[in-house]
């Protein structure tokens, strides 16, 4: 067994767990206090508990990685690993996402409004008291819902975050048969599995409180306006030990104004919504294909035609995901349950495999002439929400928030769903997988090593299919989507997703083993191996139709868009804090570095860091600095291209060659892109997707403020409080930015 | 050290099947691509590469698919210069594209095709190393929907020194996990 492992076996000395859970018992106390607002991260460190680059200093029966008193003196203690309860893997059956409710936007109450609604309401007194806006949206012009007159929402998306509590709606949109005969009546209760302890309200924090995760159905040409109600406790300390109450959604990667993007510093307090625009438009809408001309770029009508916009059809997108992006408190937000996905149809993508129109890619989905839909049918286009997690003696979700170097969870779960089945019919499925880990990376194979055809990456469906029989290792937030055909087994047989990569703690992947060697049981990370089950329940009731072109869709061609500038960013340990705004400003042992001056700063949403101009086109070089991790970086916006790895376009894999928003650096990595910035403005970021990394501090804030009223350059930083929200200059702009 | 345990085991898990299975093969370094270092503040990288020309016959039911073509490996070796426990390792990507099956001969001709496969792995950096993937293959009249696979075994090797990988052969055979990868559950 490796001598620096995350997790201890469940077969260690009782000694050595007792000593583990001694251990984490030890710095739940530290951690409860932090995120309670007790100790600040500074007095940590004068504590002598922290060093200044915020690592856990190594004391015995405090940190996981101190020498244990029980065996040799290089072996850490560990973490105690999550107790099962008795609980057998694949022994229960995987729900399909849960559909949020479509519905007409006359519904809202208040109606929404182009600017941030400031209607005043009392504030809790464990808030400040007071009043304060009843919309946490930054107030004023420049946070309006940009083109909200010209792109007004016409689909209304409630939800509200709360504690977790049973769910008595479940909406899966497909029949129980499709739902390993899942009855969507039976009320399910918030657990892991059925033979786990129920969570705690305190300890998952979900959309609307409940599993299975949520899911946004929406399609092109028809704007939605997504209202999240804050139901949060208004005592910050009534968290479960970790987790912050503020919170922002980013729709990852929306195409569409800064207000609507989840901004870090954008986050509203319990007792406050959040009007969120997304107009569901294509990149380009200001400049091609302005009259909607071609066909190709359209949304779905209910009557099975093509709702043709404008826009580059070659920009299409179709898997997303949403979560929160509160600073410094992402990871530990999205482990409590911040996160559901997001799918967007398109005439191309329309997620009914039997219209034939020549547009229609008629991917496996489901039959319009069944179902009634003439979009949006999941019968065979499935999510997939794959997320490590851990849970302490009592069963209750456990993270620890000082693992800066990642943190990983010792239970797998497919949409919260601890190691679950699902049974399949012999046809093709779609299966659009999002990686919801806080630190962890995946490698997926199929237990026989038989093929899967990938069709998209980050949402983006590629010129041309892949053919894989593993995939390549998928970092955090990245989504890859594929199709797996099951009608080359019988009913009666099943077969295993196994994950082939193994970590030995947070900072990347150790090893990528074969598939022999993950179903070996001898890994010592214990979410390697099998974690879904495909029972191949019975034969199609109807033949399938459905396909896989050759073609998809091509990439946008920039030949003709000069670029307007380079830059660089590199991502490095041992980052400089040269700002102290007590708001914006967060220290940790992570940073980023632009352009080769100012060294690697820490995070501080007040700081600007790029400014590229509205209309033109960068190159962006990403280089990893920090040895030999790896960081996932995800650039907020626009989706871009990969030019180059390591300094070649030969380096670039077939599945990297679409379009894409998260890339790994891989350890001593650089990656090449180019990206736009037009249709909307406003402040984004750009940061590692590693959570750990990100809330300490590797994310930076750029913006295009430069298209005119009413975007001022540079913007003024919003500051939220649940009086309502100020404003203040850039803490700092750095000189290249602009 | 955990790797030699675990490809011990998995080679002892399947190489009864793979000795009735596998007719195979055969692996010839070519040539080997000039070497690039690169440091960075926290990495010194190594790059090499290998290309070699492979043939075999794989057996799937009763068809013989006589397997041939190079294949490329390309090797990152990376030590990261900020830790001194995180042990160096090796990226490696192996190009399958070129590889070719065939059966039959004239009229019956049939070619199958790869697809631009590639397939990728993280390993911890050693002297030689073992490395077992499956490759589809399929008619390259019809489209990768209908492809089957077969078991590649990478044998490489690996300058202690440089970094650099220096040589490897490849294995082909039949794909042991379509038989101990799929299980069964009683149909109600």
């Amino acid at each position: 067994m490796s001598d620096r492992n995350f997790f201890l076996s469940p077969k260690a000395s009782k000694a050595r767990l007792r000593e583990a859970e001694n251990a984490r018992k030890n710095r739940w106390e530290i951690i409860s206090a932090h995120s309670h607002g007790q100790v600040t991260r500074r007095d940590l460190i004068k504590m002598g508990l922290f060093t200044g680059a915020g690592l856990m200093i190594p004391i015995s029966g405090l940190s996981p990685f101190a020498r244990s008193a029980f065996a040799d003196s290089n072996i850490p203690t560990g973490l105690p690993p999550s107790p099962l309860f008795g609980v057998q893997a694949f022994s229960t059956p995987m729900p399909r996402f849960d559909v949020l409710p479509r519905q007409p936007v006359s519904v809202l109450t208040p109606a929404p409004t182009a600017q941030a609604n400031t209607t005043q309401q009392p504030v809790d007194p464990a808030l400040g008291g007071g009043t304060g806006p009843i919309e946490g949206r930054p107030p004023g012009p420049i946070w309006a819902h940009q083109q909200f007159s010209q792109l007004p929402p016409v689909i209304a998306i409630q939800a509200t975050m709360e504690g977790a509590k049973t769910n008595n709606v479940y909406n899966p949109t497909v029949p129980s048969l499709q739902n390993s005969g899942i009855n969507p009546a039976t009320p399910i209760p918030y657990k892991f599995h059925p033979g786990l302890p129920v969570q705690n309200v305190l300890k998952d924090w979900t959309y609307n409180g409940t599993i299975p995760p949520k899911l946004m159905l929406v399609r092109y040409g028809e704007p939605v306006l997504f209202r999240l109600r804050n139901k949060l406790p208004v005592n910050q300390s009534q968290n479960g030990g970790f987790g912050i109450h503020t919170i922002s959604t980013h729709e990852h990667n929306g195409h569409h104004g800064a207000e609507n993007d989840g901004f870090t510093g954008a986050f509203f307090f319990p007792n406050q919504f959040y009007d969120y625009h997304y107009p569901v438009v294509l990149a380009g809408r200001n400049t091609i294909n302005t009259t909607a001309t071609d066909n190709r770029a359209s949304g779905p009508t209910d009557a099975g035609g093509l709702n043709k916009i404008p826009g580059d059809w070659h920009e299409t997108m179709s898997t997303h995901w949403f979560h929160d992006h509160m600073f410094s408190f992402t990871a530990q937000n999205v482990y409590k349950g911040m996160a559901g996905m997001f799918n967007i149809y398109s005439g191309l993508d329309r997620g009914a495999e039997d219209i034939v129109d020549g547009v229609n890619l008629r991917l496996p989905s489901g039959r319009a002439s069944v179902s009634g839909k003439s979009w949006g049918n999941l019968d065979y286009d499935v999510n997939l929400m794959l997320a490590d997690k851990a849970w302490d003696v009592n069963g209750q979700l456990a993270m620890d928030i000082f693992e800066f170097d990642g943190f990983l969870g010792d239970q797998m779960t497919v949409n919260l769903i601890y190691k679950p089945f699902m049974e399949v019919e012999r046809r093709k499925y779609r299966f659009r997988i999002l990686n919801a880990s806080v630190s962890r990376f995946f490698k997926i194979a199929l237990s026989d090593g038989s093929p899967m055809i990938q069709i998209a990456n980050d949402g983006n469906l590629f010129p041309h299919p892949v053919t894989l029989t593993q995939l390549d290792e998928q970092g955090i937030a990245e989504r890859y989507d594929i199709v797996i055909d099951f009608s080359r087994y019988s009913v009666g047989q099943k077969i295993w997703m196994v994950n082939l990569a193994e970590h030995q703690d947070g900072k990347r992947v150790d090893k990528d083993l074969s598939i022999s060697e993950a179903l070996s049981g001898n890994s010592p990370d214990p979410c390697v191996g099998k974690f879904l089950e495909f029972r191949i329940a019975r034969n199609p009731a109807q033949p399938d139709i459905s396909q896989v072109p050759s073609t998809m869709i091509p990439n946008p061609d920039l030949s003709n868009i000069p670029v307007a500038r380079e830059r660089v960013f590199e991502f490095n340990r041992g980052a400089n804090q040269t700002t102290n705004d007590p708001v914006s400003s967060f220290f940790g042992p992570w940073g980023i570095e632009t352009d080769n001056q100012r060294g690697t700063l820490a995070a501080d949403f007040g700081r600007i860091s790029a400014a590229p101009r509205f209309g033109t086109r960068e190159i962006w070089t990403l280089k990893n600095g920090g040895g030999g991790w790896d960081h996932p970086i995800h650039i907020h916006f626009e989706e871009c291209q990969t030019l180059a790895r390591d300094g070649s376009a030969a380096n670039v894999p077939a599945w990297e060659r679409g379009r894409k928003d998260v890339w790994r650096l891989r350890p001593g990595g650089e990656v090449k892109i180019t990206l736009q910035f037009r249709d909307f403005g406003g402040m984004f970021m750009e940061h590692c997707h590693n959570t750990m990394h990100e809330d300490n501090a590797m994310l930076l804030r750029w913006e295009i403020d430069d298209g005119g009223a009413p975007f001022l350059r540079p913007l003024p930083t919003p500051i939220p409080k649940p009086q309502g929200v100020t404003f203040v200059p850039p803490t700092e702009i750095l000189p290249t930015a602009f | 050290m955990n790797t030699q345990v675990n490809i011990k085991t998995g080679r002892q898990r399947f190489s009864a099947n793979v000795l009735t299975l596998l007719v195979g093969v055969v692996a010839v370094l070519v040539l080997g691509n000039p070497s690039v270092q690169a440091q960075t503040a926290g990495a010194s990288t190594v790059d090499s590469s290998v290309t070699i020309a492979t043939t075999g016959t794989v057996t799937e039911g009763t068809t013989t698919v006589n397997v041939n073509g190079s294949v490329t490996i390309k090797c990152r070796r990376v030590i990261d210069n900020t830790s001194t426990t995180l042990t160096p390792l090796v990226l490696l990507d192996f190009d399958f594209s070129q590889l070719q099956g065939t059966t039959g001969s004239g009229k019956t001709l049939v070619t199958y095709v790869t697809g631009d496969n590639h397939a990728t792995a993280i390993r911890p950096f050693q002297a030689s190393d073992t490395i077992v993937v499956t490759i589809p293959y399929f008619d390259s009249t019809k489209d990768a929907l209908s492809a089957n696979t077969f078991l590649a075994t990478a044998a490489l090797n690996f300058d202690s020194s440089t970094g650099k990988l220096t040589s490897g052969t490849l294995t082909y055979g039949t794909n042991v996990f379509k038989s101990s990868g799929v299980g069964t559950f009683p149909v109600n």
